[in-house]
């Protein structure tokens, strides 16, 4: 490279006119980042409608029913007399047998990819885990009804009746006619669908840990568990608890993969093989046609309270992955 | 201590610079000569950087960095919130430590800055691009390949990329921010001899920790220590006979900085 | 030290129990998973003929196809979009530029976390209240209104991970020559993060290309094909909700059909964005 001296057709420095003029554009400064702030209280507007929204709607039935809305389990909209208590405990039922499942099928899959994968599969795998949490949840909850129900129905659930329901106290929960559909078919779909998701973002903490802790720890003779107990574990612990958190989020708002499957009858029962109904379901059965506001006003009441749910659960989350300097994963 | 310089570029009088309350830059005045190399030395932290960032208000995108007192250019006092910021930075020309082309074409990467403020017919822009890759040593390397991304060069060839691009706008002062420390030492070499041929046509500001690289190409030397001036000369006199003893002390490699 | 070879022994049969239980796991995990890929392409393909692609859905017992259910899908998922994009990519340019460390940049954040990861059918209740009620009918706009506000928020988190990854040092370069900084941002700033945000707009594609839960109360559904947007408009994931839930056959074959077609659409972006983000990462 020869540095070129003295090239005849560039004017001397200063000798253009060129440092008089101001940039193209300066005016624009102004409405471009108006135009961004805007886009962005968009944001803060859609949150605060969504509450608004809820709340507004949702108080003229407290106020008719007040606090019975929660702790009342019949929904009669020929009565008009509404309770939310059966939607309410089938949504807590089924996430809780979701991540039941769900949480330990993750994490062991999820440290099986990190530490015992032969290399090759390492990747492979992995990228079947992400895309199969990518699936849409109308496909899960079709699988459950088409190929889960017979199954329940014909095997597990008989199995279940014959050797738990004498059990005292545990075997209530196995009570009644195998149909298949119910609050443990439903928590078990939900199960398969969060525990792709929990696994990767799982997977994810797990590559934060750095190379020379893992090392140090293979390093003093410890196995693989032991390295998993007490340092990958420990490491990630924040990340994992908002990973299984926000597994839990998704199994609590889920309404496809559940509305297939739980029945749709707004009792209490018992019994896990007994039909019943979550919040999700309810809405996406009934609202379309729904009719008069007092039942309308009472759907919106139960969109409430699911949102309260899970926006509790989402700071939490948030703070959990804050702790680890992550947001929450995408 | 600058009234060796006649007719300065830059006049630096009184200038202290604040970080929120933190006082970085302490009544600094330097005068900066018209074509030649001034370097400014000193050990990490002690402002040289920070003291260069002034000279085009780059501070102005951070909020908290605050300056105080005046720096000249062309007669005007450039701190002053009044002096238009645009037209300043046409006027100086700024080279960073690692390099940064623009996700554009090498053509486009110094077509760029032109274009801010002129329109050019085809055959005038092909025209400056050229000087410009010519100026920066770059042009017998890339002149079959203009249209390829700027990023496909290598480090040195993407810093000259850059140097071609600052001087564009053809300024009057180039800033070079510890040009050549990302750099490998036969692309060092090659910006060394730029930065001689660069400082016939421009007045070259140079902050650097290379104190042999600061000793061969500039003219002038700055010893900044801790947001000081602590001696500001001749290049050769700093070097071989430096008038205060933490000077001496910085230069022949004695304090472990 | 002499090891004590009861320990070792311990030591060694709980490591191996738990690594059987991981091995178990992803056994299980992929098991399951596989399961369900191979139910729905044994299913999906059986069902699926030209016709779908041709004919709208049949009354129950005569055959068909899902022509307006695709068409309807195509309709509500472009028109969201077109507006999800450039809101979105404008939100993640504020948080990004000049929202980094302001309070309001905070609270953004904030709403826009919980955005993403809340139940869609909440999202839909929303619509139903702002849209559907005032206009006293279900329709297209209130369906592709729901589908944006869920795609909104991926768009916005990505494009501001994509834009707060391009150095400092590149914004003040291009400031240092004066350019002013809006431009800056549009035209060194994006064109930096493009790959990154297309892979965003993609994700958002994807995610909206299965939703059902929001349409339910705000396009319905439509027998017929229609263009427009202000009735209520057949979407796949309705189809097939409508039709996997019925008793009949060929219904039931359809809900299939669509199904494999959703999955084929959705793993098919996904695995373009996850392309776009290793090989571009070269440069």
């Amino acid at each position: 490279m020869v540095p070129a001296s003295g090239v005849d057709k560039v004017p001397a420095p200063n000798e253009d006119a060129e440092d008089f003029h101001l940039p193209s554009g300066l005016h624009f400064e102004g409405p471009f980042k108006i135009l961004t702030r805007l886009s962005a209280i968009l944001i803060i507007g859609v949150m605060a409608g969504i509450f608004l929204l809820l709340v507004l709607e949702s108080v003229p039935v407290f106020h008719k029913f007040g606090f019975s809305f929660i702790t009342a389990s019949s929904w009669n909209p020929v009565s008009n007399k509404f309770g939310a208590l059966a939607s309410i405990v089938g949504t807590l039922a089924t996430s809780f047998i979701a991540v039941l499942f769900g949480v330990p099928l993750a994490l062991g899959s999820a440290l099986f990819l990190n530490e015992l994968c032969p290399f090759k599969l390492r990747s492979p795998l992995s990228t079947m885990i992400e895309l199969l949490a990518a699936i849409p949840s109308i496909i899960y909850g079709m699988w459950g009804l088409f190929v889960m129900v017979p199954i329940m129905s014909h095997f597990i659930q008989p199995a279940m009746i014959k050797h738990c329901g004498h059990i005292p106290y545990v075997g209530g929960l196995f009570q009644g006619p195998p149909f298949g559909i119910g609050t443990l078919t439903a928590g078990l779909i939900l199960s398969v669908m969060i525990l792709p998701f929990i696994a990767s973002v799982s997977l994810q903490a797990f590559a934060t840990v750095p190379a020379s802790l893992r090392e140090a720890a293979y390093g003093t003779g410890a196995n693989v568990w032991e390295v998993c107990r007490t340092v990958l574990i420990p490491f990630t612990k924040a990340s994992l608890i908002g990973a299984i958190m926000l597994g839990l989020g998704r199994a609590l708002g889920e309404t496809m993969a559940v509305t297939f499957v739980i029945g749709n009858a707004h009792r209490l029962s018992v019994s896990l093989l007994a039909p019943g109904t979550t919040i999700s379901a309810t809405l996406a059965n009934e609202f379309a046609e729904a009719f008069g506001d007092t039942y309308i006003s009472s759907l919106l009441a139960l969109g409430l309270i699911l949102f309260l749910i899970t926006f509790v659960i989402l700071m939490i989350t948030r703070m959990l992955f804050l702790y680890d300097k992550r947001r929450i994963p995408v | 201590m600058s009234s060796i310089i006649t007719n300065p570029r830059i006049s630096v009088q009184g200038l202290n610079f604040f970080y929120q309350d933190n006082k970085v830059l302490k009544n600094i005045s330097i005068d900066f000569a018209d074509k030649s190399v001034t370097a400014i030395i000193g050990p990490s932290g002690c402002g040289k950087s920070t003291l260069l960032r002034v000279f085009n208000r780059m501070y102005d995108l951070y909020p908290g960095l605050r300056a105080e007192g005046s720096v000249i250019v062309d007669g005007r006092n450039i701190i002053d919130r009044s002096v238009a910021v645009s037209t300043l930075r046409a006027k100086i020309g700024m080279v960073f430590q690692s390099p940064t082309p623009f996700p554009l074409s090498i053509y486009e990467n110094i077509a760029f800055p032109i274009r801010l403020y002129r329109k050019l017919p085809r055959s005038e822009m092909d025209g400056r691009v050229e000087n410009s890759l010519r100026k920066a040593g770059l042009w017998e390397e890339v002149k079959d390949k203009l249209q390829r991304s700027g990023l496909g060069l290598s480090g040195g060839q993407q810093q000259r990329l850059c140097i071609a691009r600052a001087i564009a706008t053809q300024p009057a002062i180039l800033l070079l921010d510890e040009p050549a420390s990302a750099l490998d030492p036969i692309s060092t070499a090659q910006i060394d001899i730029l930065i001689g041929e660069l400082k016939k046509d421009y007045c070259v500001i140079l902050v650097t920790h290379n104190l042999p690289q600061a000793a061969r190409v500039s003219d002038y030397t700055a010893f900044l220590y801790v947001g000081d001036l602590i001696e500001f000369g001749a290049t050769n006199q700093i070097f071989t006979n430096p008038g205060i003893k933490q000077t001496e002390d910085y230069v022949t490699g004695r304090m472990g900085y | 030290m002499k090891p004590d070879p009861s320990v070792l022994l311990r030591r060694r049969i709980v490591n191996y129990c738990m690594l059987v239980l991981f091995t178990l796991a992803i056994f299980i995990s992929i098991g399951a998973l596989t399961a369900i890929l191979w139910k729905l392409s044994f299913s999906g393909l059986k069902a699926f003929s030209p016709d779908v692609f041709l004919k709208s859905t049949p009354a129950p017992g005569s055959s068909g196809g899902l022509l307006n259910a695709i068409l309807g899908s195509v309709i509500l998922i472009v028109t969201a979009m077109v507006a999800a994009i450039p809101l979105g990519v404008l939100a993640g340019t504020y948080l990004a530029e000049y929202g980094r460390t302001s309070r309001l940049g905070d609270v953004i954040r904030f709403c826009n976390d919980i955005l993403l990861s809340a139940p869609s059918i909440v999202i839909g209740l929303f619509i139903y209240g702002i849209i559907v009620l005032p206009s006293k009918h279900f329709s297209a706009w209130a369906g592709a209104a729901s589908l944006c506000l869920i795609a909104i928020p991926v768009i916005v988190r990505t494009s501001e991970d994509m834009l707060r990854l391009v150095p400092n040092s590149l914004r003040e370069a291009g400031v240092a020559l004066g350019c002013p900084y809006w431009k800056m941002i549009v035209k060194i700033g994006w064109k930096s993060a493009r790959p990154g945000i297309i892979t965003g707009i993609i994700l958002a594609l994807a995610r909206i290309s299965g939703e059902t839960a929001p349409l339910l109360f705000t396009s319905l559904n439509n027998q017929f094909t229609t263009l427009s947007m202000n009735v209520p408009i057949s979407s796949l994931p309705i189809v097939i909700f409508q039709f996997a839930m019925s008793p009949y056959k060929d219904w039931q074959n359809l809900a299939w059909a669509g199904a494999f077609l959703i999955t084929i659409t959705v793993l098919g972006l996904s695995i373009f964005a996850r392309q776009m983000l290793s090989p571009k990462r070269r440069s």
